[in-house]
């Protein structure tokens, strides 16, 4: 295996990638004070506070029977519209699988980077590569799901606007770029293989997906429609949850 | 329309430059987090009343309405408003948003089906007190019912000596009891019957009640649901009021047969108050269900297998969360064909009085009505009953205007001859007990 692959999944350096890391990291953390400071009237203490007291008022169901039920299984989906609850957890899934086995992937380069631990980078990443390919399709088909519906539906359709298509087509873009800097690189084992071996175009590829996927999917939350991800599943626990 | 021409007359605030165009400091943090929360996913508007009395104005869509508000604290309090000032939102734009907000039941529908589970209710009144500080709000004659409320403790201009007008010979009211019974405006002064009934019914089952009479004050619901509760301070002295009234009379329960003032005892006033009032609130309906567990309601007459239908009053069904005790009231009626309208329960369709449309916007509360009829002729309804006396009011209203009837005098039962009949469920037990329904003038004459 050549040394270029030995970081994230083909990023030249890892200081690049943790570089890029903090810097999505850091705009997302400024975004979310800023919306606490626009909850809260100005201040982040009045908005935490409001949300412990609202999370803990009596006769609230336990936070994780909200977490389990409502946020991770979204039963009120279910109960609404069944399809779009299939479409929503297919991108949920994905999205939120990739997500973890990118910080389980990235701290095992940490400690690899460090010196902790005894342990070939690449047997690891190896050992990931079905995982994110099963995520990877989940997020897709989602995202295909997303964007029929959106395309075919009148109703839908008509209601629609830029403030949701960035948000459907920005993840389609980021899955195929995934997909594409996977198939590219020589020791794929990825459907994807058909693109053809070509190390230099991996690595230019997977170093593109990292960052976009990092200031879009991260940095981009606060400020975008992204927000519903973090703002959802807290105004669920606020109300208490249920159905 | 005439309402809207002359909103925008009214003063509007000199927004200095550089200053937010919109404030945000009577929206508690949950209800400004849930602006972002929304998924856009349009479930409420699948569901929303108003949206289908109006044809679909989308301007009025809960979803279009959040986009908005969320885009004015964009333009106000986002990134770019820290980084180069805040943004001037077009007065047209907060005006048009305002009037579009007062065209809303606060029914809660679209929180019920909201995948993220907002709490549209809260988010819906605390904008729009936000936007009544502002001088865009309320809308039309809503704007009387803080000079009514706070003057003359009720919206009707009536005095406070005749709260007890109502009471027939027949009726016995104790002093002192465990229970209260707590009339409210609408049934003590403009729909006697439901007062009659209630007290006669509770007569007859030997259930010694009181009454604050003169002392009772109107429950505030009608500001709070409009967003003025700050004007005067009157939904909050009102709860005082009436809570320690209640309490000097040493009541353990108190029954409320009107799903707003219900709605105002359990949820707002023990939130205006700080503190839960130190007696039980009840409603009339689980009170006559338990009654009947107990064996103690004996029928005298019959419904003569007529199709009664339920129509769950948003205040007391989705609000608090009442929906069987009524239901078991019905079904235990000697001769009833108990139906379901298709929409129930959680899911009910409103009335279309609530929120201050009925006094803001008839007509929007007339088509929603109408659309609530047309339910009950779905499943061919003889009876609607409901156990709310604004529904009541409003029902027959759409009654009497999809069947094109002359309009009635509410104040007394329904007619008979009615093709359907809409009617107080407390009004109806009282009939199948036995007992008259007849009001004190009814009776004098």
């Amino acid at each position: 295996m050549s040394e270029p692959f030995s970081y994230y999944s083909g990023i030249p350096t890892f200081e690049m990638m943790l570089g890029i890391a903090l810097v999505a990291v850091l705009i997302f953390l400024i975004g979310m004070i800023l919306n606490m400071k626009k909850w809260g009237g100005g201040s982040v203490k009045a908005f935490l506070s409001a949300f412990i007291k609202s999370a803990t008022k009596e006769g609230h169901q336990s936070i994780l029977t909200s977490v389990v039920l409502d946020i991770l299984l979204q039963r009120r989906i279910i109960r609404r519209s069944p399809f779009r609850w299939v479409m929503h957890m297919l991108i949920f899934v994905g999205w939120g699988g990739m997500l973890v086995l990118s910080l389980i992937f990235a701290l095992f380069e940490i400690l690899h980077k460090i010196g902790i631990g005894s342990f070939d980078l690449n047997v690891v990443r190896s050992g990931f590569d079905t995982p994110n390919e099963v995520l990877g399709y989940l997020l897709l088909i989602g995202i295909i799901i997303a964007i029929i519906r959106r395309v075919a539906l009148s109703e839908v359709s008509k209601r629609t606007q830029v403030f949701d298509w960035v948000l459907v087509l920005g993840i389609l873009f980021i899955t195929v770029t995934g997909f594409m800097a996977e198939g590219y690189r020589p020791d794929a084992v990825s459907a994807w293989t058909f693109l053809g071996a070509d190390e230099a175009l991996a690595q230019t590829l997977a170093l593109f997906h990292v960052a976009i996927s990092l200031l879009f999917c991260i940095a981009y939350i606060p400020f975008s429609k992204y927000m519903h991800m973090i703002a959802a599943p807290l105004t669920i626990i606020a109300n208490g949850g249920g159905e | 329309m005439a309402e809207e021409k002359k909103a925008e007359e009214k003063q509007m605030p000199e927004i200095p430059k550089g200053e937010p165009s919109i404030k945000t400091d009577v929206i508690d943090p949950i209800s400004l987090m849930q602006y972002d929360a929304c998924t856009r996913c349009g479930e409420c508007d699948n569901w929303c009343p108003t949206l289908d009395a109006m044809e679909r104005d989308m301007n009025i869509s809960p979803r279009d309405k959040i986009s908005r508000w969320r885009s004015f604290m964009g333009k106000n309090y986002g990134l770019l408003a820290k980084l180069f000032g805040p943004k001037e939102i077009p007065e047209e734009d907060i005006q048009n948003f305002n009037d579009h907000l007062f065209h809303c039941t606060t029914c809660g529908v679209c929180g019920t089906v909201c995948p993220a589970g907002l709490n549209t209710i809260e988010m819906w009144e605390a904008t729009r007190q936000q936007l009544v500080l502002r001088g865009n709000g309320p809308y039309g004659k809503q704007s009387l019912f803080p000079k009514l409320i706070g003057e003359m403790h009720n919206p009707y201009m009536k005095e406070q000596k005749d709260r007890l007008l109502w009471v027939p010979d027949d009726v016995e009211i104790a002093d002192n009891a465990d229970i209260a019974y707590f009339t409210g405006c609408t049934a003590g002064f403009n729909m006697q019957v439901l007062a009659v009934s209630t007290a006669r019914v509770l007569n007859k089952l030997e259930v010694p009640f009181t009454m604050l009479g003169e002392d009772e004050w109107c429950c505030g619901s009608a500001l709070i649901r409009t967003g003025q509760p700050h004007i005067g301070d009157t939904p909050r002295q009102a709860a005082i009021h009436n809570v320690e009234a209640l309490e000097a009379k040493g009541v353990k329960k108190v029954l409320f047969a009107c799903a707003g003032c219900f709605r105002a005892a359990t949820i707002d006033w023990p939130h205006l108050m700080g503190r839960e009032p130190n007696f039980e609130v009840v409603h009339l309906a689980d009170f006559l269900a338990e009654q009947i567990e107990h064996g103690k309601i004996k029928w005298e007459n019959s419904l003569e297998n007529k199709t009664i239908t339920y129509h769950d009053p948003c205040h007391l069904g989705r609000h608090v969360g009442v929906f069987e005790g009524p239901r078991k009231v019905i079904k235990s009626m000697p001769g009833a064909k108990f139906v379901e309208l298709e929409r129930n329960r959680d899911l009910q369709r409103c009335c279309g009085a609530g929120g201050g449309v009925k006094a803001g916007i008839p007509d929007l509360a007339l088509g929603v009505a109408s659309g609530r009829i047309k339910d009950a002729m779905d499943v061919k309804a003889d009876i609607l009953s409901s156990a709310c006396p604004f529904c009541r009011r409003n029902l027959g209203d759409g009654r009497n205007s999809v069947l094109g009837l002359e309009t009635g005098d509410f104040n007394v039962r329904d007619s008979e001859e009615n093709d359907m009949q809409v009617e107080d469920l407390i009004v109806l037990t009282a009939e199948l007990m036995g007992l008259s329904t007849k009001t004190k003038s009814q009776t004098e004459e």
